[in-house]
């Protein structure tokens, strides 16, 4: 019986070890936002505020830690089991993959924060080398022969998926709405593209630091990047007689929150993009903020751009995906590489 | 009129015929600026899908299970490193020659000491376990076979048979022990147990902790169940305090204190006691065939090891306790024994608790030779007087053995060594004539592991 006790009480000394009582302070936080190419930098600026609004209000610590990539990669990567407390990706349909595939969130979960999830907006422009050389002044200059244009491969990229929406988009409108035409423009300017890098920062890449192509078809906020910071004085921006707006949408992943313990955190994050200072951060990193004293304060940033939306043109993502982005879709046939 | 005219053609065709080869090289000029241009542009659109091919195939082997051979062993591992599979074993060929066995026999033979294959494994990354018979000296015997749950580098919980905490010398593993057989003081610790034990690392390794339940197990002994319902309770503690001083004098000191309780009651069918060898293993003490334990069982076992540069020293001290049962006596019996031990690496490698990974890896062709060692010890196994005459007899078992061991090992590679001990052992007791015949020998043995 006496060694009976003992050994009781050194499981549960051991067990006591294992798991220590918690102290008075609240133990640090760690979240992981899986997002999409270009919002390095934004995101960066983001968690620094974040974790200094949280500890403020809540004397907690927090560390966010960031991955960056192709949209489209990004959300298998989390279907696959890659530990995202939130998502901030480049289009909605790779959420909607999340909550299909991965069944780790709501399917509704776009109705749990204003503007449909996306905190802010962005659209499509061009970016061309200094000088123009290529004259090139809208989308239909990106067909022309001997224009060489960079745009990442829309397979893994959401931006690159924005990219060749918002042509096929112009070139319906031009052509009051033929799908042959449209699919014949974007045809042609698919030919044209001597690369497909997986996301939108790796076309930054090979157009501003590698030196190649004479257009990138890009994210306004890359582009401002580029002209601002990544390549001054070296590119101007074209901006479209049309384009698409790009609503970048955000999610808490549930399942994973609710493992780590960080349910409550994941959300105020979310919430503090839509804050007069989360909106203020983005419109700085050039994304287009959805606070209209923050737009106003940045207008000039911002040129007022002829804007379609998805679902206008194209009836939303569930329509889109599978018809130009899915295997077999639109874009496997009029993409063949090396012709 | 007409001259004019005549003038004029005439100077327009000079004019066009000078003229002519500027233009035509101006266009040249355009041309192969164009031609440049385009090459350029192709070079560098090849250049970046190199580039990304590169990248491509680095993010893929990410994602790929990885196959590795290297001095550790073989090694199958998930892509994020949580899974992983390594197999690993030695062999241990020895050849024991008797320099003095007139009396008491020893036979002079070439044997496997041990020949142990090696799982390891690790599953969904805090989750290891290990498997690892012997096929030596022509039997199996398993010998560990034990899951650990990391829940911290502070905390580890360990299932299944392995070596309770409890010695020095005898937690060594058997391919880094300086000597080809362990000291007099390992004959009073427990080899193998099956039990559940806590164990860590506090301050980044400066302190060291075990404990654990066993089913207890005799002195030496190697055990897969248990004869009564009592069990041992074993822990240890060593601290090596000077640790992260690096360059300090007194970074490689280390001690501590192992000890184990717990009750033993065996029959005259199922003694329950332990027999001691000698470093020769040849049993020089056992208890009378009708003794068995019965009762309260301790061990207490301090312990201090010391490495500078190429020295290392190692000393330790047993205790063990036991009570005795032989028809109506019973007897609380204490054992003692210790050894100090040193050893050299006269190719100047670090000495450690572990084995070593000499500095030149034997490469004849590059003259490379390995890493040579010398050792020495001394050791003491004394019996409790209370032991004779009553639960053992002092003319077939002796009550006390002195050692003195010098060895020569010379490292090839990691775990892989040539070894040479000469041992010589004294007895009181233990023969008819008075004291057991002085047991001195030779050992060799060559060492293969990964």
């Amino acid at each position: 019986m006496r060694n009976n006790l003992s050994l009781a009480t050194l499981t549960l000394a051991v067990l006591g070890a294992a798991f220590p009582a918690r102290g008075q302070a609240p133990r640090p936080a760690t979240l992981l936002n899986v997002s999409y190419d270009p919002t390095r930098e934004l995101y960066q600026d983001v968690n620094k505020a974040f974790a200094a609004h949280w500890k403020q209000r809540t004397g907690q610590d927090v560390t966010i830690n960031q991955s960056h990539g192709g949209s489209g990669k990004q959300a298998r990567a989390v279907i696959d089991g890659l530990g995202a407390d939130v998502v901030t990706l480049a289009l909605a349909y790779d959420i909607d993959a999340i909550a299909d595939k991965g069944g780790q969130l709501p399917r509704d979960w776009q109705r749990r924060f204003p503007d449909n999830s996306s905190p802010y907006t962005s659209t499509i422009v061009l970016l061309v080398r200094k000088g123009n050389p290529k004259q090139i002044e809208d989308w239909d200059d990106l067909v022309r022969p001997g224009v060489s244009v960079v745009s990442p491969n829309p397979k893994t990229s959401g931006g690159a998926r924005w990219n060749y929406l918002a042509a096929w988009g112009y070139a319906l409108k031009k052509s009051n709405g033929d799908e042959a035409k449209a699919r014949a423009f974007v045809s042609a300017l698919y030919k044209n593209v001597p690369v497909l890098d997986a996301g939108a920062r790796g076309a930054t890449t090979t157009f501003v630091e590698r030196g190649i192509g004479d257009v990138l078809i890009a994210w306004e906020n890359e582009a401002l990047l580029a002209v601002r910071e990544l390549g001054k004085g070296k590119f101007e921006i074209v901006v479209p007689s049309v384009s698409i707006l790009a609503e970048p949408p955000v999610a808490v992943v549930d399942k994973v929150a609710a493992k780590h313990g960080t349910t409550a955190v994941a959300k105020a994050y979310l919430e503090f993009l839509y804050s007069d200072e989360g909106q203020e951060i983005a419109a700085r990193d050039f994304y287009r903020p959805r606070s209209a004293a923050v737009a106003a304060k940045y207008a000039a940033t911002f040129p007022k751009v002829n804007l379609f939306t998805i679902d206008q043109v194209f009836g939303g993502w569930a329509k889109a995906q599978p018809t130009h982005f899915n295997d077999g879709g639109v874009f496997d046939q009029i993409y063949q590489p090396g012709q | 009129m007409k001259i004019r005219q005549r003038f004029a053609i005439a100077l327009a065709l000079g004019l066009f015929t000078v003229a002519q080869p500027q233009q035509s090289v101006a266009q040249q000029d355009t041309t192969l600026a164009s031609q440049v241009q385009r090459l350029d542009q192709q070079l560098r659109v090849l250049q970046r899908l190199r580039e990304l091919e590169r990248d491509s195939i680095v993010a893929a082997s990410k994602t790929k299970a990885g196959l590795t051979a290297s001095k550790d062993g073989f090694t199958i591992k998930s892509a994020d490193g949580d899974f992983q599979l390594k197999l690993r074993g030695y062999l241990q060929a020895d050849g024991r020659f008797f320099l003095s066995d007139s009396v008491v026999q020893g036979t002079n033979t070439f044997f496997l000491r041990r020949a142990r294959s090696i799982l390891e494994a690790t599953v969904f990354k805090y989750i290891d376990f290990r498997l690892m018979p012997d096929f030596g000296q022509g039997t199996t015997v398993l010998f560990d076979a034990y899951g650990d749950i990391r829940f911290r580098p502070a905390f580890v919980l360990r299932a299944g048979k392995a070596k309770p905490p409890v010695g020095f010398e005898r937690l060594q593993s058997a391919t880094d022990i300086r000597f080809n057989e362990r000291g007099l003081p390992t004959n009073l610790v427990p080899n193998r147990d099956v039990g559940l034990q806590a164990y860590g690392d506090l301050g980044g390794g400066r302190v060291a902790y075990a404990a654990g339940v066993f089913n207890g197990v005799p002195d030496l002994g190697n055990g897969d169940g248990d004869v009564s319902d009592a069990k041992d309770f074993a822990a240890r503690i060593f601290l090596q305090p000077f640790l992260k001083q690096t360059g300090s004098l007194l970074s490689g000191l280390g001690f501590g204190v192992s000890g184990s309780t717990g009750i033993e009651r065996g029959s005259t069918t199922a003694q329950q006691l332990p027999g001691y060898r000698t470093p020769g293993q040849a049993t020089f003490f056992k208890y009378s065939a009708t003794a068995f334990a019965n009762g309260h069982r301790r061990r207490v076992s301090p312990q201090l090891y010391f490495a500078t540069g190429p020295l290392g020293l190692l000393g330790e001290y047993v205790i063990s306790t036991q009570e005795v049962t032989k028809g109506a006596t019973t007897a609380n019996l204490k054992h003692r024994a210790w050894q100090a031990q040193g050893s050299f690496f006269l190719t100047g490698e670090k000495n450690s608790y572990k084995t070593v990974t000499p500095k030149k890896v034997f490469d004849p062709t590059k003259g490379a030779w390995g890493a040579i060692e010398i050792a020495a010890r001394y050791g003491e196994l004394k019996l409790d007087d209370a032991t004779f005459p009553t639960y053992a007899t002092a003319t077939t078992a002796a009550s006390k053995a002195r050692a003195w061991g010098v060895g020569l090992n010379w490292y090839l590679a990691k775990y892989i060594k040539m070894a040479v001990d000469y041992e010589l052992t004294k007895f009181t007791g233990g023969a008819t004539t008075g004291d057991r015949e002085t047991e001195q020998f030779v050992d060799t043995r060559f060492q293969f592991g990964l």
